[in-house]
């Protein structure tokens, strides 16, 4: 037990805290600068100085921690003094412009000078003169504000780990700045910006815009970029969100956010949206009404469906859709017209790889929260860099990692490279061989728990790979093999991320099954990065060809007829078509009519040309999307929707929490479930939804997961799986799981030829960061990635523009040399003109539905 | 930017001998000044690849060290003392004769590239005031008469 007075309050503590802890428990405020909740103690500003009995000197309460029997006053005379000094001291150098800076009114050197500081400052000198700069498309830098705390460094260093910005020189000479000296180049997450207690840092998209006693609204809601749905609050003025925040309550991110959610919210402001529909006539698209569009949809949907029967009809509906969109487009599609061709981006790889662990598992395997990850003793990545697909969840990796546990990454470390000791590179054939023989090493060292003897059997029936193969495979050395092999070995409750591009792969099948050996042997949690903010909400919505709501199979009859009483709809009992098949089905003419909402299939599946032929082959295309998309521009209807800043509704997060996202804006579309509402109806379902409310109270009355779900248990952002109920975890179904072939990939493996891999990339995010002028504007030309070898060889040199060529075709990209890169791998990520998808050939894994990256090889020229 | 071996080869056995790569950092940076005379921001960025330290930090250590240049330097470096004992004994007249006979003022380098001037804060030969460093050479005792004589020594 501590026991401190301060200020005459006497106060006892369990464990030691900080001198400034203790006093803001008791109640007291001592003004701070260089400290931050977030951050560890600094010490720098010598604001927050207190007085302590029998110690000389002022001491900083920021960094001094309590002693039993410490006397502690923070308003003497001495520390008043004190105080006044040192905000004099920081204004030498601080130009006096707060009439014309952003954080007049939120700076917090601003609020202490009023408060605490001199009325005037005694020094004659001139003051440090530096011109702002500019060169960085987001980030504005002022150095004459900086009063180098060093919060802005140390958020970089400690917090979000890339370390981009350093305090250059020193003394009076001292600045911050990111190496370039000019633009950032870094991550673009702006928590830099959050820090600033002053308006050194600030952001463009703002400038000059912002004041805070201006904003009219402030609405706390969800990031739509992905599936990690951080709590962000956007703020409003004039019908516009001039700035997006991070949430702290009750957000799991915590004042953190990435560059999408940071500064990608002016794709909500874009021009360009649509404000009305289109109907094509004469070859263009015009101008036309809601109601002509609506009813022409609904006759052209009730005649395909006379003349060529309902499954001559499918939807395909995007992940930034809500729940509640969700819920009501399948139940259009089932009940309505009468097919259960329904499938989303979620069927491409997080709904597959899902279905697989569940299988073995049970449901709700991956419903692991974020914040574990960074408590596990051990993190095997693979399949995707986490730190670009989902940023807040790749943040706990290296948080781990600087806590000194292990993190083994399998594919392109991406923002990981510094933070993990064991990375290993390859194609994605010697990735299957990687992970048999991991799987075969690891059961050597660790016995079966047992808990699930099918499986156990399963495992004991594959075929042993020795690592010396896997090595020669996929051209590792082997004792950094044997090394990593160890390190996984010793794992007791590992984290195991998964991303996409492991499971888009021919092998993709093989990879889950190994993946779920793995996290079987080694009691590993299962997380499924996620790229879209609603991929779990569309599966759990029974967005998926034979899974109605709440991932019960269609097949399962007496739940087929509880929805069927419950809704007083009939449901169509034969499985539909998933995403690969509509696209295969539209190709040969036997999908008619394409419903697509929100997705932009014309960009994000492999082969694009393939895709294109087989939205021009379909008779009646609809799309109901914000902007002019790719896929729209083919469309017979383009109908405008709204953002999710425009509407209300629900999200399930890659950790299946549900969260509510609010309107900040009035928008001019409408929302999807309402107009697909008003089709329905004309089509003789009538879905009688007055708003959001009833159509989340229909979902809580079918889907048994959500069934004890209600608004306000949302709201409280503690809405995790299972929700209100037990656990689901039933017993595995693994019968039909084939034994994998690894001796046939290893010969496959041996092919030589360069491989394209898909590097996912933090400022591209499918079809809505397209839309962000500011995110394009960090990184807009599209790359080619390739290891030193190989542009040695070549003669190419960083920025020289290259031919890459493939069986699918051929695109003209920026070089960029990695020295971390294998020979036989260059990366090329998905960019909307000029990227992987142009030199990929369609080809689909027939055991899991998926259309896979690889299996072609390309040339390098010019 | 293309390194030798041989620097390649002393960072190698900076690393053996240090527990961490952190602590590799301003012998490293140290072998690139004396290899290139100055620290670009190529080498720079080199010195972080190498030690897998992030570039800024680099950035922030060396930029803190007035030992270390980040301009392009002359062939030799003249570090002259100006500090109180350099001083009361002639230090600052000496910065004339420089300017006279090379042009040369502090914190620039001589057109042909042949010298460079930095002011020093003390380099600990107080004994000998007033004194310069010629690259890694002491020259103490210095005059207004024998300076030029050593200095022709440096071509
Ligand atoms: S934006 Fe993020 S990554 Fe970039 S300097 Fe700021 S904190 Fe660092
Ligand atoms: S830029 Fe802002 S956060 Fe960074 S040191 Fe300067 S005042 Fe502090
Ligand atoms: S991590 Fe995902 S949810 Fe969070 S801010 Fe970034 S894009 Fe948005
Ligand atoms: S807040 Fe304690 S020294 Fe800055």
């Amino acid at each position: 037990m501590i026991t401190v007075t301060i200020n005459g309050t006497k106060i006892t503590f369990v464990k030691p805290v900080t001198i400034l802890e203790a006093a803001r428990a008791a109640g007291i405020d001592i003004p701070t600068l260089c400290h931050h909740d977030a951050l560890k103690p600094y010490g720098g500003c010598r604001l927050c100085l207190v007085e302590i009995e029998k110690v000389p000197r002022l001491q900083t309460s920021c960094s001094q921690q309590v002693s039993d029997g410490m006397v502690v006053r923070t308003e003497t005379e001495k520390v008043v003094e004190a105080r006044r000094a040192v905000l004099e001291f920081l204004l030498i150098n601080h130009p006096l412009d707060c009439s014309h800076c952003d954080k007049a009114g939120e700076c917090e050197l601003q609020d202490l000078a009023v408060k605490y500081g001199p009325a005037t400052g005694r020094f004659a000198e001139s003051k440090r003169k530096y011109p702002e700069n500019f060169e960085d498309p987001l980030i504005v830098r002022n150095r004459e504000r900086c009063i180098l705390c060093s919060r802005c460094v140390r958020m970089c260093d400690d917090v979000q780990g890339a370390s981009a910005l350093c305090v250059a020189n020193r003394g009076s000479k001292a600045y911050v700045e990111p190496f370039s000296g000019g633009r950032y180049d870094c991550e673009y997450c702006g928590n830099c910006l959050s820090v600033c207690p002053v308006g050194a840092i600030t952001s463009r998209l703002h400038r000059h815009g912002y004041r805070p006693w201006l904003m009219e609204r402030e609405v706390a809601t969800v990031c739509s970029y992905c599936g990690v749905g951080c709590s962000l609050v956007l703020q409003v003025r004039n019908n516009s969100v001039v700035r997006s925040v991070p949430g702290t309550d009750p957000g799991f991110n915590k004042g953190i956010l990435c560059a999408r959610g940071r500064f990608g919210y002016d794709c909500v402001n874009n021009g360009d949206k649509l404000s009305v529909p289109l109907m094509r006539r004469d070859g263009e698209l015009e101008p036309v009404t809601w109601e002509e569009a609506i009813t022409h949809i609904a006759h052209r949907l009730e005649e395909i469906k006379r003349d060529n029967g309902s499954d001559a009809v499918a939807g395909i509906i995007s992940g930034r859709c809500t729940n509640e969109d969700a819920y009501v487009f399948q139940k259009f599609l089932r009940g309505a017209i009468g097919t259960n061709n329904i499938d989303s981006v979620a069927g491409l790889a997080y709904g597959p790889a899902q279905r697989f662990f569940e299988r073995i598992f049970g449901q709700g395997v991956t419903a692991n929260y974020v914040h574990g990850i960074s408590n596990s003793d051990g993190i095997f990545v693979i399949g995707g860099d986490p730190t670009a697909v989902n940023p807040v969840l790749g943040l706990q990796i290296r948080s781990a990692h600087k806590k000194g546990v292990p993190v083994i990454v399998i594919g392109y470390p991406g923002g990981l490279k510094r933070f993990s000791k064991h990375t290993f590179i390859t194609s994605s054939p010697a990735e299957t061989v990687l992970l048999a023989a991991l799987v075969s090493e690891v059961r050597q060292m660790k016995s079966f728990p047992g808990e699930r003897p099918a499986f156990d059997e399963i495992i004991s029936g594959l075929q042993p790979v020795p690592l010396k193969s896997a090595a020669e495979v996929g051209r590792f050395g082997l004792n950094e093999l044997i090394d990593m092999a160890n390190t996984l070995s010793n794992m007791t409750n590992p984290s195991i991320i998964i991303g996409r591009d492991i499971v888009q792969t021919s092998t993709g099948h093989m990879n889950l099954l190994f993946l779920a050996a793995l996290a079987y042997l080694l009691n590993g949690k299962v997380y499924l990065l996620s790229e879209l903010p609603n991929e779990q909400g569309l599966l759990d919505m029974g967005c998926q060809p034979d899974m109605l709501p709440s991932g019960r199979p269609l097949a399962i009859e007496s739940f087929r007829k509880r929805c069927e009483e419950t809704l007083g709809i009939v449901l169509p009992s034969t499985p539909g078509l998933d995403y690969a098949e509509m696209i295969e089905a539209a190709h040969v003419g036997k999908i008619k009519a394409l419903y697509v909402m929100g997705e932009d299939a014309a960009l994000s599946l492999p082969d694009t040309n393939y895709v294109r032929d087989a939205l021009r082959n379909i008779e009646f295309l609809v799309v109901q999307d914000r902007f002019l998309t790719e896929t729209a521009r083919h469309a017979d209807v383009v109908l405008p929707a709204l953002s999710w800043a425009e509407k209300e509704g629900t999200y399930t997060n890659l950790e299946r929490r549900i969260q509510l996202t609010r309107k900040a804006v009035e928008g001019e579309g409408i929302e999807e479930w309402k107009i697909i509402s008003e089709i329905s109806k004309i089509l003789g379902l009538d879905t009688g939804y007055r708003d959001v409310t009833d159509v989340f109270a229909e979902i809580t009355r079918i889907s048994h997961i959500y069934r004890e779900v209600t608004h306000d248990h949302i709201a409280g952002g503690k809405c995790m799986w299972p929700y209100g109920g037990g656990p689901l975890r039933h017993d595995a179904h693994i019968e039909g799981v084939d034994l994998p072939d690894i001796i046939s990939v290893m010969k496959n493996s041996e092919a030589g030829g360069v491989h394209v891999r898909r590097e996912a990339h933090l400022f591209h995010s499918q079809n809505a960061s397209r839309f962000s002028p500011a995110l394009q504007s960090i990184s807009p030309e599209p790359y080619v990635k390739m290891s030193e070898i190989l542009a040695d060889r070549l003669s190419i040199r960083s920025g020289d523009y290259v031919k890459v060529s493939t069986e699918a075709g051929s695109i003209t990209l920026a070089a960029y040399r990695d020295p971390c890169l294998p020979e036989n791998i260059v990366l090329i990520p998905p960019f909307e003109k000029g990227g992987i998808f142009e030199v990929t050939k369609w080809k689909v894994n027939p055991l899991i539905n998926v259309p896979v990256l690889d299996g072609s090889r390309a040339t390098i020229g010019e | 930017m293309a390194l030798d071996n041989k620097i390649l080869d002393e960072i190698n056995e900076l690393k053996r001998k240090y527990e961490d790569e952190r602590s590799c950092l301003l012998p490293a940076l140290y072998l690139f000044q004396r290899e290139y005379g100055w620290l670009s921001p190529e080498a720079l960025e080199r010195v972080a690849e190498i030690l897998n330290i992030p570039k800024a930090t680099v950035k922030g250590v060396s930029t803190f060290y007035a030992m270390f240049s980040h301009k392009p330097m002359g062939r030799h470096l003249i570090q002259l003392c100006t500090n109180v004992a350099c001083m009361i004994m002639g230090g600052e007249r000496l910065l004339d004769i420089l300017k006279g006979r090379y042009g040369l003022e502090p914190n620039l380098t001589t057109p042909d590239r042949r010298f460079s001037l930095v002011i020093m804060e003390c380099i600990g030969a107080c004994d000998t005031a007033p004194a310069m460093l010629v690259d890694t050479d002491l020259h103490g005792n210095l005059t207004e008469e024998n300076i030029i004589g050593i200095l022709e020594r440096y071509e």
